[in-house]
């Protein structure tokens, strides 16, 4: 690919990687434009291109004219502590109310609502637990993938999405869902977080749940460093 | 004062919003443009006018746009209103400057 060198340069050096990808595809195409001119110069083939690149400057060059510009660096390169200390909990959390509203908001539009009950018919309760569940299992892990994912394309430093990571296994967030039995009253949606330090106890009866959500949530992790794709 | 730099980083700027009030242009034909008309003495490292031109649009000077001519697909750059008035701004900058430096050099 062309600019290989010239993108990995800036990707490291905290430019955006839209920032990157736009000035190495005008580069590509002031290339095109400056081999056509030298071939109209007389020049041909390899010799046109090697005074085309010439032209357009050195690697160093052109990394250094759009490093200089602090502007075009990423919110996780300029502020790495935020986007991978901070988001990560507060985007959780975030999640976590958006499927539980929808839930409460379905329940609430459609009438199953009175206070401190919920009477709910069976395709709201199987929906409930299957988005609740799914929520459980897939939450956390996926947006670890995601932290890492962005970390990986931006090339930051390993450790920053690590701690993404450990603040997500911590936070260990979860849904509960409960509905009465028939002719009882009572009944929540709720989201959980930290239960493990608020309720230990609690632990004792969803450690299944928690260690399969603990290794998903690790696995983005395993997957880096099995592949050699962080920066050290 | 200025280091050499930024004056030439200055004049770069100035040159480019200059041509651009004239008429849309991809930044080959910018490159070119400024060669032509100082006669080659102020001659661009080409690829490092796109940092240059991202950073004024960045900034609200330029706008641009994505169009095809002749089968090829380009950025093209244009001046809006703030880049106006920044190119005014630099223009009467750079007139008291030359004014300024051509009092001490032409002294007697």
């Amino acid at each position: 690919m062309r600019f290989e060198a010239l993108r990995e340069t800036l990707l490291k050096g905290g430019v955006a990687p839209r920032h990157v990808r736009r000035y190495v595809g005008e580069l590509s195409e002031h290339l095109d434009d400056l081999v056509k001119q030298q071939q109209a110069l007389g020049y041909d083939g390899e010799d046109a291109t090697l005074r085309a690149r010439a032209l357009l400057g050195e690697d160093r060059e052109l990394a250094a004219a759009m490093l200089e510009q602090k502007r075009f660096r990423s919110l996780p390169a300029r502020a790495p502590w935020l986007f991978f200390g901070l988001l990560p909990p507060v985007v959780g959390i975030a999640a976590g109310f958006l499927l539980i509203g929808s839930l409460a908001l379905t329940a609430h539009l459609r009438g199953m609502t009175t206070p401190g009950h919920i009477n709910a018919p069976e395709w709201f309760r199987t929906l409930t637990f299957a988005v609740t569940g799914l929520g459980n299992v897939a939450l956390a892990p996926l947006l670890a993938a995601t932290f890492v994912f962005l970390a990986t394309r931006q090339r930051i430093i390993w450790l920053w999405p690590l701690l993404a990571i450990l603040l997500l296994v911590l936070m260990d967030l979860h849904f509960q869902a409960h509905f009465p039995a028939p002719g009882q009253r009572g009944g929540s949606l709720g989201l959980g977080a930290v239960t493990w330090v608020l309720h230990p106890q609690s632990w004792a009866e969803t450690w299944r749940l928690s260690l399969a959500r603990l290794l998903l949530t690790c696995l983005p992790a395993f997957w880096l460093f099995r592949n050699r794709m962080i920066v050290s | 004062m200025a280091s050499d730099s930024s004056l030439s980083a200055g004049l770069s700027e100035l040159m480019v919003l200059r041509l651009l009030q004239d008429q849309e242009m991809y930044g080959y034909e910018i490159v070119q443009a400024i060669a032509a008309r100082t006669r080659q003495v102020l001659t661009p490292g080409e690829g490092v006018i796109y940092p240059l031109l991202h950073a004024l649009e960045k900034d609200g000077a330029l706008k641009s746009r994505r169009k095809t001519v002749a089968g090829r697909s380009r950025i093209y750059y244009s001046l809006n209103a703030r880049g106006v008035k920044k190119l005014a701004a630099m223009t009467d900058h750079w007139d008291a400057l030359t004014g300024a430096v051509g009092a001490v050099l032409h002294a007697v």
